[in-house]
This record gives C-alpha cells, structure tokens and sequence, in this order.
C-alpha cells in the first residue's frame, strides 16, 4: 500500500467522522441563518412572520440610521475601554498575587465570585447599591465627605463601564493566572541566576511567555464587552435617550418593542459581518505571528 | 318505512340522551393563566384564583394556576411566545395601551360581555379593551396617576408665613414670577415647579427634604404615560381628528419644559434618569421628597406604615396640576384575555365568565388589586379601599387616552418618546430635535 493511497483513506475517514458534526451544525447553525437571511430581505413583524420580500430595503433603512451608528460606536468604545481595564487590572493582580495564590489557591475561587453572578442580577444589584439614598456606596461616601451621584447622567457611562470591570477582571485574571503558573520555575531560575529579575524578568521572559493567553484574553473579552446587553439594560433602559444603548440593546428594541424584525435581523447580519472580517484577520495576525 | 323511522328517531335520541349525558359528566380541563407580576396585584389575584379553584373550578373539576414573566421584558417575552404559537398559557395579559399589537394573536370576548358584566365593572373600562370594535379583555385593574404629596409639609407651606415669603421670593427669582402657595388640588404647573424648587435643599437650606419631587426619567415607556398628562392638561394629543401628528405643538413643548426646569434646578434626584416606579416609591416613602407624581397602585403601599412609617398617615392624594384644560390623568387598564392558540378556550371562557362576576371582583379589590368596579360594587368596597372611589372620579372626570395609543403601533411609540424625550431632559439633545425624532417616527409607523 503506497503512503498516498494511506493518506487518501485516512482522510476518507476523516471526512465521514466529520459529517455528524456538520449535520449538526447545519441543523443548528444553517437553518437559522437561512431563516435570518430571508428576514432580512422581507417585510416582517410578529403579525406577518413569513413576510414579504422588499430586497435590500431593510439593509438601506438599518445603514442610514443614525442611531444603529450611534449604538455601534457605543459598543466599540465601551468594549476597548472594558477590555483594556479589565486585561491591565488582571495582570497586575496576577503579578501581585501569583505567590500568594500558589500557596493559598483557595483564594482564587474568592476572587472569581463576581462572575458567578448573572449580568442582569449585577444590572439590579447596582441599582440597589448605588442608589443616591439606599445605596451603601453612595451613603458612606457621603458619610466621608464625599456626594457622588453615580447614576447621574454626569457619571452613567463610567458606571456601567466600571460594573463589566468588575464583573468581568476576574475571568481575565483566571486565564492569566494559569498561563503565568504554566511558566516553569526552572526558566524564572535560570533567567535570575542571569541577572533577568523584577522588571525585565517580566517583560522579557514572563510576558512574551504569557502572550497566547493575553491574546485569547484580548480577543474573548472584546467580544464579550462588544455585545453587552443585561446589566445596561437593567439599569438604564439604554439611556438617558441613547447614551448607553448598546448595538444589543438597539437591535433587541427593533425586534422586540419597534416590531421591524426585518431591519432588526439586517442590522445583524451586518454585525456578523463586520464580526467575522474581524476575527480572519485577527486570527491570520495571530497565526502569522505564532 | 314506518319501522325505519322510528328506529331512526329512536337512534336520534339515544345519541342526543348520551350525548349530554356525557357532557354533563366530561369535567373542563385545568387552565394556566398568564398575568401581570408585582404586589399588591399579584397576591390579591392569587387569593381570587384559589377562590376560583375552591368554588367554581372545583365544580366543573378545572383548576387554574397562574405563571408570571419578570415585569422587565414582560411584553417582549408574550410577544414572542403568542406569535411563535405558544400553548403554554390560555388566558393572558392584556393593556389598553397594546391590545391592538396583541389583536391578532387573541380571541376575541364579546359573547362573555353581557348586561351583567357591566354591574361588575364599568363600561369605560371594557371600552379600553377593544381594539376596532371588538373586546379582547376583561379589565382587572384600572392604572391612573395621582399627584401623590406630604399633607405635613404641603399644609405649612401654606400656613406658615415664613415658608410662604421664601417660597415667593424663589419663585420669583427662578421662575420670574412671584407665586404664592395653594392647596394641593388647586396647583398648576407652575406650582408644581415652584413647589418642587422650594422643597429642594440645594435651593432652600431650610426646606424638610432634599429634593422638592423626584421624576421617573428611565429610558422607559411607561414614564411617559406618566409624563403626559402636563401636555393632555395643555391640550395637547398624538394626533388630531384627521390623523395628523400633532406631537410638534405648544403643548408638547411646555409638557418637556415642565420636566426639564425642574431636573436642570436639581429639584429631583440626580439619578432620576434611571428612576422608574419603584425608586420613586422609595425616595417618597423615604421622606427625602414632598410630592410626586406616581401610579395608583402605590397607595396601599404609603398607607402601610411597616413598610414606609415616615409617610403613613400623611399620605395627600389629588388630581395632577391642571393646564390650560384643567387636570387630566392618562388612564389604561390591564384585563385579561384569551390567547387564540389555547386548545381550551371553553375552560378559559368559563374562568373570564367567573371573573366578571361579583365576587372575585370584590375580593380581589379586597386585597389590594385596583378592579375598575362599577359604581355599585365602588360603594361596597369604599370602606377597605377609599383610594378606589378617587380613581373611579378621576377616570371618568381627567382619564385620557391619548389618540392612537391602542394601535399596533403605540408601543413603539412610546418607546421612541422615552428615547428622545429622556435625552432631552438629561440635555442630550435639544427640544426640537427630540421632537422631531418623534414625529417621523410616528409619521413612519402610523403610515405602515
């Protein structure tokens, strides 16, 4: 049996184990963006959900709306901001804490609390907590001289931007933190026996080590941040006016409340679009430097 | 052939003898009814139902239980459920303000409306379930604003000297009016402001509260219905009798500029743009405002003096400030109704029959729900709830709806108002943009 025809077989083989999974995934995946796709070139509500086909109509009225720009640009600054604290608070923490929590790792399922709380519950907890008179925070604050109206129009973006921080730093410090305790401390050892501590032990050594996983961090938590939805909802609707409406807020109210599911589902079909130019070259970036 | 017949008209009549025969022993199904979450009206409507299943239900054998969706979202989650075809509940929630989006996918009612219903609960309240003549709901609660306020403060503020010379020179120097101050059920709009400025630390050091009201500012619909009655009070209306929008008038524009003096002099919390009613309900109650507007159903609430000890017992109820047009009070009510994918619409048929009925009308109001009684049943409940006997007088004198608030359309309408208008108030837009977001929007809807 020459090495060709094995190679020929075994990827025969290969490609029958793969057809359960695409089934699958077409049944999954396909028949809702089929769906999608038909929607997105109908006129349809929830009164008529077989529609009728008005072409790009529904593509039209989506990119010259004003407010679906509005709402993308929200999300964008909102997912560069919360990814970018959220990654530099976590390597601090794991820089500072990582002898700590080698000895003690119980400790680490302290610090992961926040994000075994749902968004939504987060969104309502907040309310509580930061309202002017019932809140705690705002009244110690208080107490100590300082009134800060965390709700208040002046301060709604930094607040809802500091609660997906704080639900979220953790995920990014797990991740993190395993990748930092994957170093070998043989390799830590060697480099400080050749002078590489502190500061360029980090950079040079412990960083570029820890690179794969900041990565996948980066890349998870953009995403992540890009679609918020619960905890904004919950706790400003969106607003005031269109301040915190997110491109997931936006598109919810389209379908859900405005009942144009057609230009609800184009501007999602654009978002998808817009997502996976992103991810290609992102991963093509990240393989080619790999 | 004589034989045959008779053997027919003895076969006939076997069948019709087994067929009630049957009927009357075939018990109805158990039924599952979708309502509308919250105290008091979720606790009232399950003493109504175990009555139900003790008396009624349990005589045809058909129980009922109830499920509810969170209050956030409700409407989206029904939405979702009755258009996908959803048998999961029988009986659901209907409003007056979306009962034409919910049309299609209900039965509608009008055989179970008969002379006796309307000795139950009133005529008006049955007309807010229709959609393009036909009934859709029985109506459970009627929903209408009070001006809510602080008898105490509200009663110095008139007596004494001092408070009415500082509430003068206030208004005068903010408003450029001087005004002088009135009894609750004789304000204004104007006086609606002065006073909310005069109770407002930051403007009178010597004022008993922080702030003089607090707004309900979320980028919410229903804020709206609480906001327009300043523009009804000024005439003001979604269209015209033409069906022009009229949304771009004097009355819309002072009704914004109502809200947007008292937010700009800080007269309500600075977090009042994420305020809805519970909020409100907990800065009131917390003695930390003077007055509010705020729905009904908040009166068991304030007279309850374990949950709020700093307003029980002075606790004022009184239309709103009038406007050009005297007070007015947007009203709707909620009801349900059948949903058209039930495969049991006799068993939720017979519930809705029963519920229109005296009784559990009675005890549901008993304990805490706001039925829209007619007057004779108003009387009899008047000793346990007085409240009920104002939002009868206030429906009927002040209620509003405004024009093409029951379409399919009106929820989005709502809601584009409360996007535009919250921006306004929170200066994050102009007054004239957010009015004109408004009117296309509507022009847009109301033209599909």
């Amino acid at each position: 049996m020459s090495y060709s025809s094995f190679e020929t077989k075994e990827q025969a083989s290969a490609r029958a184990l793969l057809v359960p999974l695409c089934l699958f995934l077409g049944a999954l995946l396909g028949f809702p963006t089929l769906i999608n796709l038909w929607y997105s070139f109908s006129d349809v509500s929830f009164q008529n959900m077989i529609g009728t086909f008005v072409g790009v109509d529904n593509y039209v009225a989506a990119i010259s709306n004003p407010k679906m720009w509005q709402a993308l640009g929200f999300s964008l600054k909102f997912a560069l901001i919360c990814t970018t604290l959220e990654v530099a608070v976590a390597l601090v923490l794991v820089f500072i804490l990582h002898p700590l929590l080698i000895k003690r790792p119980w400790m680490t399922a302290i610090l992961m609390l926040p994000m075994m709380v749902s968004p939504a519950l987060m969104g309502v907890m907040y309310r509580l907590i930061l309202n002017e008179f019932t809140g705690a925070v705002p009244v110690y604050l208080e107490m100590a001289g300082y009134a800060v109206n965390f709700l208040g129009r002046g301060n709604i973006y930094k607040t809802v931007v500091a609660i997906e921080v704080l639900q979220w730093t953790p995920f990014a410090f797990l991740i993190l933190l395993t990748a930092r305790q994957t170093v070998s401390y043989e390799l830590e050892e060697a480099a400080a026996v050749d002078g590489a501590t502190g500061f360029r032990s980090t950079f040079h050594i412990l960083l570029p080590m820890m690179k794969p996983a900041l990565v996948i961090v980066i890349f998870v938590r953009f995403i992540d941040s890009f679609r918020v939805f619960d905890h904004i909802y919950v706790l400003t609707g969106g607003g005031p006016g269109n301040l915190t409406t997110s491109i997931s807020i936006y598109i919810y109210k389209l379908f859900f409340v405005q009942n144009t599911l057609g230009e609800a589902v184009a501007v999602s079909i654009l978002l998808l679009l817009m997502s996976l130019t992103l991810i290609v070259v992102a991963m093509r970036l990240v393989v080619r430097r790999s | 052939m004589g034989n045959d017949m008779l053997r027919s008209k003895f076969l006939t009549a076997g069948a019709a003898i087994l067929a009630t025969a049957l009927s009357a022993s075939t018990a109805l199904a158990d039924i599952t009814i979708l309502a509308w979450p919250g105290e008091p009206a979720e606790s009232a409507f399950r003493k109504v139902l175990d009555l139900y299943n003790s008396t009624e239900g349990a005589k045809n054998n058909s129980k009922a239980s109830v499920i509810y969706f969170s209050q956030q979202g409700f409407k989206e989650k029904m939405l979702a459920d009755v258009a996908a075809g959803s048998k999961e509940f029988d009986v659901m929630l209907t409003a007056t303000y979306d009962v034409g989006l919910y049309a299609p996918f209900m039965t509608p009612i009008d055989d179970l409306i008969t002379d006796d219903v309307y000795k139950v609960v009133s005529k008006n309240s049955i007309e807010t379930q229709k959609y393009e003549g036909k009934t859709y709901g029985i109506p459970t609660d009627l929903s209408l604003h009070f001006l809510y306020y602080r008898k105490d403060l509200i009663e110095q503020l008139n007596t004494d000297p001092a408070w009415k010379a500082k509430y003068e020179e206030i208004s005068e120097k903010i408003l450029g009016k001087k005004l002088s101050p009135k009894p609750a059920d004789q304000w204004d709009w104007d006086d609606f402001i002065a006073s909310a400025l005069f109770f407002t630390k930051s403007i009178n050091p010597d004022s008993p509260t922080r702030y003089g009201t607090v707004l309900q500012m979320k980028n919410l619909l229903y804020n709206i219905m609480l906001w327009q009655g300043t523009v009804a009070s000024n005439g003001g209306n979604w269209r015209d009798k033409d069906g022009n929008i009229t949304v771009d008038s004097p009355a819309y524009k002072r009704g914004l500029e109502i809200y947007k003096i008292i937010t700009d002099n800080e007269a309500t919390p600075g977090d009042s743009s994420t305020y809805e009613y519970g909020e409100a309900n907990s800065v009131f109650g917390a003695g930390q405002v003077a007055f509010m507007l705020q729905w009904n159903a908040a009166v068991p609430e304030f007279n309850d003096a374990t949950k709020y000890p700093t307003v029980a017992g002075k606790l004022g109820l009184s239309h709103e400030p009038a406007g050009s047009e005297g007070p007015k009070t947007h009203f709707h009510s909620l009801g349900l109704g059948i949903n058209k994918n039930t495969e049991k619409l006799d068993e939720a048929k017979a519930f809705l029959s029963w519920l229109a009925t005296a009784e559990p009308m009675k005890l549901y109001a008993k304990e805490g729900g706001s039925p829209p009684l007619a007057e004779g049943l108003m009387a009899e409940i008047a000793g346990d709830r007085p409240e009920m006997l104002l939002m009868g007088e206030h429906a009927a004198k002040y209620g509003f709806v405004m024009d093409g608030a029951t379409s399919a359309k009106a929820m989005g309408i709502y809601t584009n108002m409360a996007e535009n208008f919250t921006g306004y108030w929170t200066g994050e837009m102009e007054q004239d943009e957010a009015i004109a977001n408004v009117v296309a929007d509507m022009k847009k809807a109301f033209a599909q």
